[in-house]
């Protein structure tokens, strides 16, 4: 890689800060918040005490929570902005948008024939079908942890909402916290395996797409990922408005000092999280069978 | 009239009444002094017991017969000083002997395996009249499972001798056990709620409940009770006592949810299986909140596993697809 690539820029300053919020309160959600699903477990117990314990984790968590509401609004102001005052409908519809289009359904088929080996890969836009899943999902997640978290951080308050003829076939705390729970383990094992692996730790990207952090990405690599979007923007001429001059080493070295810690702890959630679902599935398991009489060597009988 | 002191000479002056006084005065001098010298002879204060049970070498190791079980152990009658006082029974105003009865007027060493401790009959009457008056032992022993003496709920975690006082953390966290023991299914139904999550981690204050909390700690009653603490009539003030301001939708809550509990599933079933002879067992499960609990967690249960099973292989055979692809490449770069 020598001066003479040429790199684009990918997302602005707006986006990366939106994104660094993300990151600080996902991450602080996740650690304060997934050992009390594990609490069984010594790693659980361990990380809920090394984050402060009862009271202070649920503390921790509530100013998270906080963080990602405002990343939240910062978004919605910033879709709004775009949508009333910029008058930009790209946003809702068109290869711009992160809603899914009709040509995504197209991408996903053409996909699918190209993992076996039966056609080349079709050429992506700006967003690719999977990260416009990932997006909505973050969307649909924050709604739901949004209010079930509202739910069970006031509990009392939240069933005054409900009468009680209702509230004795929906019992809204206990809804709240599976609803919370089983979302959080989507959330946390979803952006920690799947956008992980399949974002940041991509062969080309090992270890994390810099993109994020520097918000810069190089044009081959853009041609090489997003041959549909490149050629559109080389069409309408907006390809030298996006040119930028390339991430310095220290802005690369410092977005390295940020993804991979947060990647390794990521990672390692990950691990222990899966681990320990596969220690209870073993104990389900063992309790259905436990009633059984399943001996073997009652072949030797006949 | 005859003044009192001329009267007192005059009495004096008569020696026989002279000699008689001084006698009673020295006899009853002797009285007390014996009697004042036999309590310090005597091992009658707390300091006179500590110095030999203080002492690891003198008491570490003794046998001990259990009393109801008749099992032999060996167990150490060592006193921690600093556990004893801050036990429930550490106070100034304690002796040992005041509960250890058996042993006034012994002196020096006494007889090991000493009579269990009587807590009820001069202290402890009250809590343990409800006890005993409440469903909870009522049933116990109309199923014949052996009632828990005093000592089985209130026991120091490093020794048995110290009795924990009501807020002690160690003996909160303890006292779930003890009842999750016995009602291992609500014991699990607990640790899957809220309040039993943060208990499982070792914390236990006075702001998460505990079974005792909600179910009392002497009187217990069936929650049909309507006398119990999660009756009709005293929910709200139960759990009030954290959540202020409770209302009627608030203590219909489900502290017990059952959906990760296989007897649940299996109570269904059995109940599914005997629809046609009793249709109002079925009724009774699908009607309570639990119901829609349980739909709620295997709905996500099954997102969990068709999103993973789906974006993993998904992640897989893009990862495949692009290492190919790659090689395909270099071939042709190099051909």
């Amino acid at each position: 890689m020598a001066d003479n690539t040429i790199t684009l820029l990918r997302f602005d300053k707006f986006h990366r800060f939106g994104h660094t919020l993300t990151i600080i309160s996902f991450f602080g959600l996740v650690l304060t918040g997934m050992p009390l699903v594990f609490k069984d477990y010594a790693w659980g117990q361990w990380l809920y005490g090394v984050m402060g314990g009862y009271p202070a984790a649920g503390n921790i968590h509530r100013i998270c929570a906080l963080i990602t509401f405002l990343a939240a609004f910062l978004h919605f102001a910033y879709l709004a902005f775009h949508a009333l005052v910029k008058k930009d409908k790209g946003i809702f519809w068109g290869p711009d948008s992160l809603l899914i289009q009709p040509k995504d359904v197209l991408h996903i088929l053409g996909d699918i024939l190209w993992f076996f080996r039966l056609g080349k890969r079709p050429k992506f836009e700006r967003y690719i079908y999977w990260e416009k899943f990932e997006y909505l999902s973050l969307m649909w997640g924050t709604l739901v942890m949004a209010v079930t978290g509202f739910v069970l951080w006031f509990p009392v308050q939240s069933t005054r909402l409900i009468p009680v003829s209702v509230a004795s076939y929906v019992d809204l705390p206990s809804i709240a916290l599976v609803a919370h729970r089983y979302e959080a383990l989507l959330a946390a094992g979803f952006i920690f395996s799947i956008h992980f692996l399949h974002t940041h730790m991509l062969p080309e990207n090992i270890p994390t797409d810099e993109a994020m952090f520097t918000g810069k990405i190089d044009e081959a690599h853009v041609k090489h990922e997003r041959g549909a979007f490149y050629e559109r923007m080389k069409e309408e001429g907006k390809l030298e408005g996006m040119r930028v001059p390339p991430s310095s080493s220290v802005a690369k070295f410092i977005s390295g000092m940020m993804g991979v810690p947060l990647l390794t702890v990521g990672l390692l959630m990950v691990g222990f999280m899966l681990s320990s679902v596969i220690c209870s599935l073993a104990y389900l398991f063992m309790e259905l069978t436990k009633n059984l009489d399943l001996d073997i060597f009652s072949i030797f009988a006949f | 009239m005859v003044s009192l002191p001329i009267t007192t000479i005059e009495v004096f002056k008569d020696s026989k009444i002279c000699k008689l006084v001084i006698i009673s005065c020295f006899i009853s001098c002797l009285i007390s002094i014996s009697s004042f010298s036999s309590k310090n002879l005597f091992a009658q204060e707390n300091s006179d017991c500590m110095e030999c049970h203080a002492d690891p070498a003198e008491v570490d190791t003794k046998v001990r017969v259990d009393h109801v079980t008749g099992e032999v152990e060996i167990v150490t009658m060592v006193v921690d000083e600093k556990e004893y006082h801050a036990s429930a029974h550490g106070g100034e105003d304690f002796y040992c002997i005041d509960c250890h009865a058996d042993l006034e007027d012994s002196e020096g060493e006494h007889y090991p395996n000493l009579q269990p401790v009587d807590c009820v009959t001069f202290c402890h009457d009250d809590p343990a009249a409800t006890f005993l008056e409440g469903s909870h032992a009522s049933l116990m022993q109309e199923k014949g499972v052996q009632l828990p003496t005093c000592k089985y709920c209130h026991t120091g975690q490093k020794s048995k001798m110290n009795t924990p006082r009501a807020d002690n953390l160690e003996h909160r966290g303890d006292t779930i056990e003890k009842c999750g023991g016995c009602h291992e299914g609500y014991y699990r139904s607990y640790r899957n709620n809220l309040h039993g999550q943060v208990t499982a981690m070792g914390y236990t204050g006075l702001d998460i409940a505990t079974c005792v909390d909600c179910h009392g700690q002497h009187t217990i009653l069936n929650s049909a009770d309507p006398e119990s603490t999660l009756g009709p009539v005293n929910a709200k003030e139960t759990c009030g006592k954290c959540h202020p301001g409770a209302g009627n939708s608030f203590v219909k809550h489900v502290a017990h949810p059952g959906y990760k509990d296989v007897g649940y599933y299996k109570s269904a079933l059995i109940a599914l299986k005997n629809i046609r002879k009793d249709p109002g067992e079925i009724k009774g499960i699908v009607k309570s909140p639990q119901t829609l609990l349980t739909v709620l967690f295997l709905a996500y249960v099954g997102l969990l596993v068709v999103t993973f099973a789906q974006f993993g292989t998904h992640m897989l055979l893009s990862w495949l697809g692009s290492i190919l692809d790659d090689r395909k490449e270099n071939k042709s770069d190099h051909g």
